[in-house]
């Protein structure tokens, strides 16, 4: 049996990686500008919404387009794909009225993560 | 056989890590040599020197910058870097207004083709856990006090694009090669947990 | 799941400790644990979200006291004992042959 990485393939391995990005259309259920809350997921199996946000509003800021879903993808489910979103918080917003009110945190959300607000 | 020093145990990573290489390659599932590469790339070859000339790049060349804040997986391709861990990158810019600054509150993602394997502080559970709530104090650990007028803009890695800071081109540097340039950009300045060197260290 | 790997927010952490001028390898297992990352991958049929969901499961005290590079070696004998490749009791027996100096 041979190895499946073989020593002749490893700079195309490593230079090539394998992106998430999927390459088919799936319709978008936000744009950028629309406010959007958190959904309260609490499900055991994976996911890759931090807990900081769930709850909380914040406004899209950018479509990346369409990946993998990583929620399902852990479990071998396949033929979730989704948009992923940049979404912008206000650190007042994620942590409360001590907080300030300039500083941000970007997150990238799932359409799966949030409803429209 | 490795050499073990002190006392080893069942549980000891080391011995667990030679077990399963050893049986991996005897199963003819690795290959020890393909392996060995891939430690060279990550060890010496894959590093922050390769951020670095895409800022300095940016720095000069303002068609390039607008590609990279456009496009960053393309741009920073046009400069040789790509792969894994790195397949979708978003550059974003620092101005007098906005710093911006990168973590990875789940795990440890980090832009592997620009920036190297991550550092331990990076992985850790305090910056990881402090920086999105708060990242002044985090910034000051790391020597960094920025006035209330700029907005500190944390970006949180949770999915796959991974991303790199453009730092502000320091002041004084407008003679400078693009060469000369590169070595004022540090591993810190793309994280976001500095600024770009004003002049190169010893 | 809302597991320790949760981190952002939480407090207690106290102050980042960063080494000057880090080594990307801080032992030779390291290094060989890093490696079987692209070398497994190919073989063994798992996702990257597969791989973190492994380490979010591996229990909140073990994964603050462990380091980095022990989560990774933690995926690989979970998956690969899964899967088939290299089971636990393989991993038992070399362990000790290794330990007893006859490996």
């Amino acid at each position: 049996m041979a190895a499946a990485l073989t020593l002749e393939i490893v700079p195309a391995v490593i230079a090539g990686g394998a992106s998430a990005r999927v390459d088919k259309h799936v319709a978008p259920r936000f744009r950028v500008g629309d406010r959007v809350r958190m959904r309260n997921i609490n499900l055991p199996t994976h996911t890759r919404q931090p807990g900081y946000i769930k709850g909380k509003v914040g406004t899209v800021e950018q479509d990346y387009g369409v990946f993998v879903f990583p929620d399902a993808h852990a479990h071998g489910i396949h033929g979730k794909e989704q948009h992923c979103y940049n979404v912008r918080f206000t650190a007042s917003e994620l942590w409360g009225v001590t907080a300030s009110d300039r500083d941000t945190v970007r997150v990238d959300v799932f359409d799966d993560y949030m409803d429209p607000v | 056989m490795a050499q073990h020093h002190g006392n080893p145990r069942e549980s000891d990573p080391a011995i667990r890590t030679e077990a399963l290489e050893s049986l991996l390659v005897e199963k003819g599932l690795v290959d020890r040599s393909a392996m060995d590469a891939v430690v060279d790339l990550f060890e010496n070859k894959i590093g922050p020197r390769n951020g670095a000339r895409v800022i300095a790049r940016a720095w000069v060349d303002p068609a390039f910058k607008s590609r990279l804040l456009t496009d960053g997986t393309d741009a920073i391709k046009e400069l040789g870097f790509s792969g894994l861990q790195g397949e979708d990158m978003v550059v974003v810019e620092n101005t007098p207004s906005v710093h911006n600054v990168i973590v990875c509150t789940l795990c440890s993602c980090y832009p592997w083709p620009t920036l190297g394997l991550p550092p331990v502080w990076y992985k850790s559970a305090p910056y990881r856990a402090r920086v999105v709530s708060e990242p002044r104090s985090v910034l000051k650990e790391f020597g960094l006090e920025l006035p209330e007028s700029v907005e500190v803009r944390v970006w949180d890695t949770t999915a796959e694009l991974r991303y790199l800071v453009l730092p502000e081109r320091p002041e004084g540097t407008e003679l400078m090669s693009e060469e000369q340039l590169a070595l004022l950009v540090t591993r810190d300045s793309m994280i976001g947990v500095s600024k770009a060197l004003s002049s190169p260290t010893k | 799941m809302n597991g320790i790997h949760d981190l952002g927010g939480m407090h207690g952490f106290g102050l980042i400790k960063s080494e000057k001028n880090e080594p990307v390898f801080h032992a030779d297992w390291e290094r060989r644990v890093m490696a079987l990352f692209p070398a497994t991958f190919l073989f063994a049929g798992y996702t990257v979200d597969e791989f973190r969901h492994c380490i979010e499961n591996m229990g909140a005290a073990g994964y603050l006291e462990s380091s980095y590079y022990e989560h990774w070696l933690h995926v690989y004998e979970e998956i690969l004992d899964k899967r088939g490749f290299v089971t636990r009791a393989e991993m038992d027996k070399r362990i000790a042959e290794i330990l007893n100096g006859e490996k």
